[in-house]
């Protein structure tokens, strides 16, 4: 626990984060609209979609961090990792720590997010962000990976709930508490994701507000924003978060809570599959900075 | 950045972080075994877990399998064209079961189970990787011999 609280000023108080203003998740699909962005704040990008060091060649990555420059000069690159599985009871693996690390190094960026989840078990890849009970065992799993993922980094890590269709039948904690609990015994940092949040929510039918009320939002790096549907298919009648459709006018409401209530002033969006056409993605950017009072970026 | 050295106030009872084997977990081993169980239910090899709603397996496992077809249709373009509207519903029946193997091998995978309906962009792209690449269904593809020769001559031509 100490390891990660002594990091540095930045590890305990998000006011040290220098992340703000509207941003989004670089894609290769969508970098010609990222590069034409003047007032972008910040970019994610996939840890994992980054070239290993340097067996994969130096060429190339030179080229891809130099892309993302290019296309954002002095504009933050936070790596967002999403195998590395923080949550797998059989522990983080060395060499994913290693890459998360290497990419901070790579792109000079000034934190680093991953999930709360598991991805993994016995060897078997989910292929997913699977949720984990509510409990202390899990607590406990979570703290000692995430110790052993700080204790590498060198710097801050933002933590990110996930979006879960189910939930564990044995959960002592809300997720609010829980992940309270996280931040604490760590000293890492929130990575918000309110699209997360609604659709938990309101497919656990609770107001999303309530749940908001529960968390620490003192402790936002930035916030994921996203959209999302009921698929046709599913009879469950749940709600998606697909990253392929829109950004509801719920979702954007529940931004401007959020901003009521905190900080919290950096803002990205995720889009993952299915890309707009220029101008309705820059639109859905203009309109998340209108919901967050934060300079457009168009 | 990187500092090896035990950090003042770090857990003294938690193994050095690059030491042999993976950490054990007392609280994991418990939790392992479900995390397990899950996984095996949701790739469709194994019977849900106890005390989890069933209907919300299934829409999660359906949302998996989404997922992969769309994995894999950003690797096999040709292939999952030709399927059209068909591409995610045929994917989804060939991948259920199948271990999560990336969108290489599982494309693949679904243009096997598709040969006798591709037309002929579909069939060459399938005919390209076969040529270049073997992959016998359950490890990652390996360069053929001859891909590799021809590689190791390109490098001495240089």
């Amino acid at each position: 626990m100490a390891a990660a609280a002594e990091r540095g000023p930045a590890a305990g108080a998000p006011a040290g984060v220098p992340l703000c203003g509207v941003g989004i998740g670089w894609r290769p699909e969508i970098a010609g609209v990222v590069e034409g962005l003047p007032g972008l704040g910040f970019c994610e990008v996939v840890a994992e979609a980054v070239p290993a060091a340097p067996s994969r060649g130096v060429t190339e990555l030179r080229e891809r961090p130099g892309a993302l420059r290019g296309l954002a000069a002095g504009v933050a690159v936070v790596p967002h990792g999403v195998r590395l599985g923080l949550g797998d009871a059989d522990g983080v693996a060395p060499e994913r720590v290693a890459h998360l690390a290497a990419c901070a190094r790579m792109f000079g960026s000034p934190l680093v997010s991953e999930h709360v989840a598991f991805v993994r078990a016995a060897g078997r890849e989910a292929g997913h962000l699977l949720p984990l009970p509510r409990t202390r065992e899990a607590l406990d799993v979570l703290t000692e990976n995430v110790r052993r993922t700080t204790a590498e980094l060198g710097v801050p890590l933002a933590l990110e709930p996930i979006a879960a269709l189910f939930d564990w039948p044995d959960d002592e904690y809300t997720e609010g508490d829980f992940l309270t609990e996280l931040l604490d015994r760590t000293g890492t940092l929130l990575l918000l994701d309110v699209a997360n949040l609604y659709a938990n929510a309101r497919n656990r039918g609770q107001d999303p507000s309530a749940v908001l009320d529960r968390m620490p939002l003192d402790r936002v790096a930035y916030v994921h924003m996203a959209g999302g549907a009921v698929h046709p298919d599913d009879p469950t009648g749940l709600y998606h978060d697909t990253h392929q459709n829109p950004v509801p006018d719920e979702v954007l409401t529940l931004l401007a809570e959020v901003r009521e209530r905190s900080a919290a002033p950096a803002v990205m969006l995720e889009r993952d599959g299915r890309y707009p056409p220029a101008a309705e993605l820059r639109a859905e950017l203009d309109a998340l900075a209108t919901a967050a009072h934060l300079p457009p970026p168009t | 950045m990187t500092d090896p050295t035990p950090r003042v106030g770090a857990s003294g009872d938690s193994p050095p972080f690059s030491g042999a084997g993976r950490p054990k977990h007392t609280a994991a081993t418990n939790l392992a075994a479900r995390q397990a169980a899950l996984v095996d239910s949701l790739l469709g090899a194994g019977p849900d877990p106890e005390g989890l709603d069933p209907a919300r397996l299934a829409a999660t496992r359906s949302a998996l399998l989404r997922k992969r077809a769309g994995e894999a249709a950003r690797h096999w373009p040709l292939l999952a064209s030709a399927l059209g509207r068909d591409w995610v519903p045929f994917a989804s029946e060939v991948l259920a079961g199948r271990p999560v193997a990336g969108g290489l091998r599982d494309g693949w995978d679904v243009a096997r189970a598709a040969r006798d309906r591709l037309g002929e962009g579909a069939l060459r792209e399938l005919a390209e990787r076969e040529q270049a690449l073997r992959y016998d269904g359950a490890s990652a593809p390996r360069p053929r011999l001859r891909t590799r020769l021809a590689s190791a001559l390109r490098r001495r031509g240089r």
